[in-house]
C-alpha cells in the first residue's frame, strides 16, 4: 500500500510537470498549428538558469538568503529567461515561416531543438548538475502521515503546478488577451480583421508557454535533482505525447494528458521496471492515436472540402 | 428506368447542426441536373456524401443500384463518379500532363516491379494512359492544344486551371460527373463556353452530369431538371422555369418581405 | 505570387532564365539535355574514379559515408519528398536494418547466413516494419505523425540498448540479443558473387553499385503511376483520393519502401563497420539525413544526391581539425557573397572585417598581452595569418562561451534589424564569429558539428525552404 501511494505521488509530481510542459505545447499549437519541438530545450534552459541562480546565491548548502527567497528567485530567473528565449525563437525562426507549408516550421523547430541542445552541451558540458535539494530543504519536511510520505518539495511542485494551471485556464477564459488567443487559434485572418494584434498575441502565447516550461524545468531540477543538457528532449517528447493524448489545442486536455502520462510512467517504473517507461508511454500514444486520433478531449476537426 | 444515381432519405449532421435533412434525389442516365440554392444550403455536402468524403448518418446512396455508402473515395471514383471542386484543387506543382495521367491510377494495374522493369504490360498501360490524356485534352479543342504539357499547373491561367481540373476528372473515365460551380469567376464569354462544354460532355461522351451552379444563365442553358435546396432540404424540383418561379426558391435566395402590420 | 495569367509567356520563364545565366546556366541546360541513362553512367564513372585518384584512406571513408548518406536521403525522399509524410523516426529503420544484418551474420546468436540471404531478409523485415509504423499513420495528420515517428525513433534506441538481458521462457539465464550499449561486434563481411568485401575501398564500390541501382529504380518508379500517385498525395491527399488513388495504401507503400532502402543501407553499414552500436542511430544522425534531404530540396533524385554530397562531405571535413576551418570560413564567405550585393559593398565589408581584426589585435594586444597569448587550435592553411588577426586569450573557454552567446544574440538581432544597421553590424559580427570559431568551437569539434547541423536546418528553412537544389514550389496552406 505504501508503495502504491509512493508511486501515486511520484506520478502526480511527474504528471504536474508534464502537464505544465504540455500546456506550453498546446497553447502554441492551438494558435499556430505548430509543434514547437524547441519547447523541451526551453525547459532545459530554465532548469539550468535555476541551477545557476542557486549557485550564485551560495549553493544549496549555504544560501546567502532564506530558502523561500532562493526558491522564488530561482523560479523568477528561470521563468523570465525561458520566456525571453521562447519569444526570441518565435521572432527569429517561426515568424518568417508563418505562411509556409506545414513541413517548414516543423523542420525548423527540429533544427532549433537540436541547436539548443548542442548549445547547452557546448556551454555547460555534458556534466550532470545537482541541485542538492536535500541540503536546501530537508526531506523530512513534508507530510508524513500513515502511508503518505511526501516531501515538501513535491508538495510545492504539485500545488504550484495546479495553481498555475488554474490561473492559466482562467486567463484564457476571462482576460482580453486570453480571448484574443482563442480567437487567433480559431481563425487567424478573421481575428486580424477584428482588430486583434495577431503578432502580439502570438508572442504572448509563446511567452506564457515558455515561462511555464522554465518553471517546470526548475521543478524537475528540485525534485529529481538532475539537470543536464539532454533532459529536454525526452521530457519534451513525453509532454508532446501528453498534449496529443489529451487533444492538442485543448487546455484541459493537456492537463489530463500530462497527469495520465506521469502516472503511467511512475507506475511502470515502480511495478515493472524503469527500462520500459518510455515504451509504455509510447504504447499509450499509439493506442490513443488508433482509438481516438484527435485525443481524449479533442474535438474532431471538420475540414471544409 | 433505373436511375443512375439515387439518394434516398439521406441525412447528415455536423455536431448538432443538421446540414442535410431527409434528401431524396435521383439522376437518370444522360441527364443533366442542376443543384441550386443559396450558400450554405448543403450542395457541396451532397457531393461529398456521394463521393465518400463523409458518410451519411441515415439513408442510402446508390450508383446503378450498387451501394456507395461506406466506400472510401477512391473506390467510389473507380466505380465511375468524378468531380471538380468549388475552389480548385489541382496538383499545382505537378505538370499539366501529370495532373491528368495521375488520375488514371484507378484504371491501370501495373505493380511497382512491373513499372520498374518496364514490362510489356506496364509499357502498354503507359501508352494507353498517354493516349487517354491526348484524347481528354483534345476535347477542349484549341484551348489546351499545343500546350506545353510539361509546364507546372500553377502557371496556368484561371480559366485553363478550370479546364485542367475538368480534364483530370474526365481522365478517371466517369459515367457520372459532379461539377461544383464550373462557371465560378468567369466572364460572360467564358460562361457561354462552359455551358456549351457541359452539353457536349453529355452529347458526345454520354456522361450524366450533376451540376452545382449559381449562375442562372448556365443553369437555364444546360438543365434537363433543376433541384433547389435550402438548409439541406429540397424545396423545389422540376424544370428551370418551374423552380425559378417557385416561391420557396425565391424566398431561399432573397428572403421574404414581412407584411406591414 | 504564382504566375497567373499569360500561360505561354510564364511557361517560358525557365527557358529565358537559363539562356541568361551564362556559363553555369548553359552547363546545366546541356546536362538536362543528356538522356537520363547517360547522366547516370557519367555520374557513376565520375564517382568510381575517386579511389583511383587518391591514396588517402580518409577520402575513401568520406566517400563511403557520403554514399550511404545518399542512399538514406533517397529513401527518406520517398516518404517526405514524394508522399509528403513527415517521418522523424526514419533513423530507426536504418538501425533496424543494421542490427538485423548483424544478428543474421555474426556470433551474437550464432547465425551466419549467406550475405545475399541476410540482405534480402533485412530488406523484407524493414519493409514490414515500415508498413507497421505506417499503419497508425493512415488516419493521422502530419503533425501527429511527426510525434509518433519521433517517439518511435527514440524508443528504438532504448529498446536496442536494453535487450541485452532478456529472459526467454525455456532458458535459465537471460539472453543477450542486441549487445546492449556495447552493440554487436564481429559482423561478417559481405560476400557476393564470390567477392568478399573487406576494405573501405571495397565497400565504396559496393555502395556505389547499390546507389546506382537505387537511383535507376527510383527514377523508373517516379515516372510511373506509383510515383505520380505519391506526388499527388503530397500535393493534396483529398483530391488524390477523389481521383482514384488509394491514399492509405499508397502511404503504407511509401513507408515500406523508404524503410526498405534504409534497411539496405543499414546492412552495408553494419558490414562496413564490422559492428553496430546504439549510438550510431541517435538523433544527430537523423538530423544529418534531414539536412541532406532539405538542402537538396525534398522531391528530386538529383537534389538528394547533391544534398547528400554537400552535407556528407562538409560533415566529414568538420571532423578533421586541420580541415574544418575550410567549411567555416568558406561557409561564412559564401553566405556573405550570396547576401551582400553589389560587389563593392561586399569588398567593403570584407576589408572592414580584416581591418577591424588587425586593429583590435594591435590595440588590445598592446594593452593586454594575455589577450593574444594563445594561438589557433589547428594547423590550417591560413592559421598563421589568423594568429595575427584574431585575439587569442590565454584561457579561451569562458570568454568563448560569453562570446558565443553574444554571437547568437547578435545574429538574432541582425535578422530583425533594418538594412543600414545590418550592414554596419555585419563587420564586427563576422569578426566575432571568427573569434568564437577559433577560440571556442574548435575546442569541441563534435559539439560544433552538431551545432552547425542544427543551424543549417534553421537557416535553410527560413531563407530557402526549397533547399539549395530544389525547384520552387507553390503550396496551398
Amino acid at each position: 500500500m505504501d508503495f502504491f501511494v509512493q508511486q501515486l505521488v511520484n506520478g502526480l509530481t511527474l504528471g504536474s510537470v508534464y502537464a505544465l510542459l504540455a500546456l506550453g505545447y498546446t497553447i502554441v499549437y492551438g494558435i499556430l498549428k505548430l509543434l514547437n519541438f524547441a519547447q523541451g530545450e526551453v525547459y532545459m534552459m530554465g532548469a539550468f538558469m535555476g541551477y545557476f541562480t542557486l549557485v550564485a546565491l551560495g549553493g544549496a548548502a549555504s544560501p546567502a538568503v532564506p530558502v523561500a527567497f532562493v526558491l522564488v528567485l530561482m523560479f523568477l530567473v528561470a521563468g523570465l529567461s525561458a520566456g525571453v528565449l521562447g519569444v526570441a525563437i518565435e521572432r527569429f525562426a517561426y515568424r518568417p515561416l508563418r505562411d509556409a507549408p506545414r513541413i517548414a516550421p516543423l523542420i525548423t523547430a527540429l533544427g532549433m531543438s537540436f541547436f539548443l541542445q548542442s548549445t547547452a552541451l557546448l556551454l555547460f558540458s555534458a556534466d550532470v548538475r545537482n541541485m542538492d535539494t536535500s541540503e536546501l530543504i530537508s526531506p523530512s519536511t513534508g507530510i508524513h502521515v500513515g502511508p503518505l510520505d511526501i516531501s515538501l518539495v513535491r508538495i510545492l511542485v504539485i500545488v504550484s503546478a495546479a495553481l498555475l494551471m488554474v490561473a492559466l485556464a482562467r486567463f484564457v477564459a476571462q482576460t482580453k488577451l486570453g480571448k484574443a488567443m482563442r480567437a487567433v487559434a480559431y481563425d487567424r485572418e478573421a481575428a486580424e480583421m477584428m482588430g486583434i494584434d495577431v503578432d502580439r498575441t502570438i508572442v504572448a502565447a509563446f511567452f506564457i508557454g515558455s515561462v511555464l516550461a522554465g518553471g517546470a524545468g526548475v521543478m524537475v531540477g528540485l525534485v529529481f535533482d538532475r539537470v543536464w543538457h539532454l533532459m529536454g528532449f525526452t521530457a519534451g517528447l513525453k509532454a508532446f505525447t501528453a498534449a496529443v493524448v489529451g487533444g492538442i489545442g485543448n487546455i484541459p486536455g493537456a492537463m489530463l494528458g500530462g497527469l495520465l502520462i506521469g502516472l503511467a510512467e511512475a507506475f511502470t517504473a515502480g511495478y515493472i521496471s524503469t527500462t520500459f517507461q518510455n515504451l509504455i508511454v509510447f504504447g499509450l500514444l499509439i493506442v490513443v492515436m488508433l482509438v481516438r486520433p484527435t485525443g481524449l478531449l479533442g474535438s474532431p476537426a471538420i475540414e471544409k472540402v | 428506368m433505373e436511375p443512375l444515381l439515387e439518394l434516398a432519405g439521406v441525412r447528415k449532421s455536423f455536431g448538432g447542426l443538421e446540414v442535410i435533412g431527409e434528401l431524396d434525389l435521383t439522376v437518370a442516365e444522360r441527364e443533366i441536373v442542376s443543384l441550386i440554392g443559396p450558400n450554405g444550403a448543403g450542395k457541396t455536402t451532397v457531393f461529398n456524401l456521394i463521393t465518400g468524403v463523409y458518410g451519411p448518418d441515415e439513408g442510402s446512396i446508390r450508383l446503378d443500384g450498387r451501394n456507395l455508402v461506406g466506400l472510401p473515395p477512391h473506390r467510389v471514383t473507380t466505380m465511375g463518379i468524378a468531380r471538380t471542386f468549388q475552389t480548385l484543387r489541382l496538383f499545382l506543382n505537378m505538370s499539366v500532363q501529370e495532373n491528368v495521367t495521375a488520375a488514371t491510377y484507378g484504371s491501370t494495374h501495373a505493380r511497382v516491379w512491373q513499372s520498374v522493369l518496364r514490362t510489356p504490360r506496364a509499357r502498354r498501360e503507359e501508352r494507353e494512359v498517354r493516349e487517354l490524356a491526348d484524347e481528354v485534352f483534345g476535347f477542349f479543342g484549341e484551348r489546351m492544344a499545343g500546350y506545353r504539357r510539361d509546364q507546372p499547373a500553377y502557371s496556368l491561367s484561371y480559366a485553363n486551371r478550370r479546364r485542367l481540373e475538368l480534364a483530370r476528372a474526365l481522365a478517371t473515365r466517369p459515367r457520372l460527373l459532379l461539377l461544383d460551380e464550373p462557371a465560378a469567376g468567369m466572364n460572360p464569354h467564358e460562361t457561354a463556353e462552359v455551358t456549351e462544354l457541359i452539353g457536349r460532355l453529355r452529347d458526345e461522351r454520354g456522361l450524366t452530369i450533376l451540376v452545382i451552379e449559381h449562375d442562372m444563365h448556365v443553369v437555364e442553358g444546360i438543365s434537363d431538371r433543376v433541384v433547389a435546396l435550402d438548409h439541406g432540404i429540397k424545396v423545389a424540383e422540376g424544370s428551370f422555369d418551374h423552380c425559378a418561379g417557385a416561391p420557396a426558391v425565391v424566398e431561399a435566395y432573397l428572403g421574404r418581405v414581412e407584411d406591414a402590420a | 505570387m504564382p504566375p497567373v495569367g499569360v500561360d505561354e509567356w510564364a511557361a517560358r520563364v525557365e527557358e529565358r532564365r537559363e539562356q541568361r545565366a551564362g556559363l553555369v546556366g548553359q552547363a546545366l541546360a546541356a546536362w538536362d539535355r543528356v538522356a537520363p541513362v547517360w547522366r547516370l553512367v557519367l555520374f557513376a564513372a565520375l564517382v568510381a574514379s575517386v579511389p583511383f585518384l587518391t591514396d588517402s584512406d580518409f577520402i575513401i571513408r568520406v566517400g563511403v559515408n557520403t554514399l550511404l548518406l545518399a542512399m538514406l536521403a533517397l529513401g527518406l525522399n520517398i516518404v517526405v519528398g514524394w508522399a509528403g509524410l513527415l517521418d522523424l523516426g526514419y533513423i530507426a529503420f536504418y538501425g533496424f536494418g543494421a542490427y538485423t544484418y548483424a544478428l543474421l551474420a555474426s556470433d551474437q546468436i550464432d547465425v551466419h547466413l549467406a550475405s545475399w540471404l541476410a540482405i534480402v531478409c533485412v530488406v523484407v523485415a524493414c519493409a514490414v516494419l515500415g508498413f507497421l509504423l505506417g499503419l497508425p499513420s493512415r488516419r493521422l495528420i502530419g503533425d501527429y505523425l511527426a510525434i509518433v515517428t519521433l517517439f518511435f525513433g527514440q524508443v528504438f534506441v532504448e529498446v536496442v540498448t536494453n535487450l541485452d538481458r532478456v529472459t526467454l521462457p525455456g532458458k535459465d539465464e537471460p539472453v543477450d540479443i542486441t549487445g546492449g550499449p556495447n552493440g554487436i561486434a564481429g559482423v561478417d563481411p559481405i560476400q557476393l558473387f564470390g567477392i568478399e568485401f573487406l576494405t573501405p575501398t571495397d565497400y565504396f564500390y559496393l555502395s556505389l553499385v547499390v546507389l546506382v541501382i537505387l537511383i535507376a529504380g527510383l527514377y523508373l518508379i517516379d515516372n510511373s503511376r506509383t510515383g505520380r500517385a505519391w506526388r499527388a498525395i503530397r500535393e493534396d491527399p483529398l483530391a488524390a483520393g477523389l481521383m482514384t488513388m488509394p491514399v492509405k495504401r499508397l502511404k503504407l507503400m511509401a513507408f515500406a519502401f523508404g524503410a526498405a532502402v534504409a534497411g539496405l543501407a543499414g546492412a552495408i553499414f553494419a558490414a562496413l563497420q564490422i559492428g553496430v552500436f546504439p549510438r550510431n542511430f541517435e538523433t544527430p544522425f537523423l538530423i544529418l539525413i534531414y539536412a541532406a534531404v532539405i538542402l537538396g530540396g525534398a522531391g528530386s533524385i538529383k537534389g538528394m544526391l547533391a544534398g547528400a554530397a554537400v552535407v556528407g562531405i562538409s560533415f566529414e571535413l568538420l571532423r578533421e581539425p586541420d580541415e574544418a576551418s575550410w567549411i567555416f570560413y568558406g561557409g561564412v564567405l559564401l553566405a556573405l557573397v550570396l547576401t551582400v550585393r553589389p560587389w563593392r559593398l561586399l569588398a567593403g565589408v570584407l576589408a572592414g572585417v580584416v581591418a577591424l581584426g588587425l586593429a583590435l589585435h594591435a590595440v588590445v594586444g598592446g594593452l593586454w598581452p594575455d589577450a593574444v597569448a594563445g594561438s589557433p587550435r589547428a594547423d590550417w592553411a591560413f592559421s598563421s595569418a589568423i594568429d595575427n588577426w584574431l585575439l587569442f586569450p590565454e584561457d579561451p573557454k569562458t570568454i568563448g562561451n560569453w562570446a558565443f552567446v553574444a554571437l547568437v544574440v547578435g545574429v538574432v538581432w541582425l535578422s530583425q534589424a533594418g538594412r543600414r544597421a545590418r550592414l554596419l553590424a555585419l563587420v564586427p559580427l563576422v569578426y566575432l564569429a571568427a573569434f568564437v570559431w577559433e577560440n571556442r568551437l574548435m575546442l569541441d569539434p563534435s559539439v560544433t558539428r552538431q551545432l552547425m547541423l542544427g543551424a543549417l536546418l534553421i537557416v535553410v528553412m527560413i531563407l530557402r525552404p526549397a533547399g539549395l537544389f530544389g525547384a520552387k514550389r507553390i503550396e496551398v496552406a
